[in-house]
């Protein structure tokens, strides 16, 4: 059955539309609410709101978009609602982050440094507790709106245009937010993971 | 090319979105440049590796837990 004759059942009062739309989207809303509030149960509180909004306003949803895009919308303001006031808690500027370039537009720093490459190293090492501890502090350190976007593009694998069209902003707005992101992370995972002695 | 050009392109250069004249001056620019190739492959297990940790399960007894709510609320509002 399509989206929108489930969201009709579900209105009628029919619980397994309801346990079909969470089959669908109930795992997706709790990875991209908890990337966002960085939080299991600001996470867990987020999608009983984006469920109750479905159950409460599915009817107000007139298929122009695709249903997943419109409950991400949805997801996306619900944990940005609840991490309001919790803000700047950890959160760093991202230029600190980003790579550095002489005048000649080189790399700059040490030449260990910027040749440092541990993307081959054991992806035990690479997973291990420690670096994990590092990464998700890293990524507590990013805005929440850049964890929005990095969360739909490199964990939902969604295109840029159906996340600049879910967030309503520019493919080249989304496309920078998502490298910069990018950028931020690798250079803390570097400096901890490289260079070697 | 410098490295501050090829690095801003680096996203678009792995999805693969840049025309064939740009694709090549990149190409041709990690072929003389060590940094930019450890940067590539660096980058590109960055994005592996923040999939994996940000890609949660929902729990079990958070799943009961919403559906036992849902359940209730609309059974409570027929």
């Amino acid at each position: 059955m399509d989206d929108l004759s489930l969201l009709k059942c579900l209105r009628a009062g029919d619980s397994s539309a309801l346990e079909v739309l969470m089959g669908r989207y109930a795992a997706r809303v709790y990875r991209l609410a908890q990337g966002i509030t960085r939080s299991a149960s600001d996470a867990e509180e987020v999608v009983q709101d984006v469920f109750m909004t479905i159950y409460r306003k599915g009817d107000s949803f007139e298929g122009r978009s695709a249903l997943g895009s419109w409950i991400y919308r949805v997801t996306i303001n619900a944990a940005l609602n609840r991490r309001r006031g919790k803000r700047q808690e950890v959160e760093t500027s991202i230029e600190e982050n980003l790579p550095a370039y002489v005048e000649d537009g080189h790399r700059a720093g040490d030449r260990t440094y910027v040749l440092a490459d541990w993307s081959q190293d054991p992806e035990a090492a690479l997973l291990s507790e420690e670096t994990r501890g590092l990464l998700n502090r890293a990524i507590d350190s990013l805005r929440d709106d850049y964890r929005a976007v990095l969360v739909l593009r490199d964990v939902e694998d969604l295109p840029n245009a159906e996340i600049a069209e879910t967030i309503g902003e520019s493919v080249a707005s989304v496309k920078s937010r998502v490298h910069r992101a990018r950028m931020a992370l690798r250079e803390q995972l570097t400096r901890h993971l490289g260079p070697r002695a | 090319m410098t490295c501050r050009e090829a690095i801003a392109k680096l996203a678009e250069y792995l999805d693969a979105e840049l025309t064939p004249e740009v694709l090549q001056e990149i190409d041709a620019h990690l072929e003389i440049c060590a940094p930019c190739r450890a940067y590539v492959a660096t980058y590109r297990k960055t994005t592996e590796l923040v999939a994996k940790v940000l890609r949660v399960e929902l729990p079990e007894d958070v799943k009961a837990r919403l559906r036992a709510f849902l359940v209730g609320h609309i059974a409570h509002t027929k």
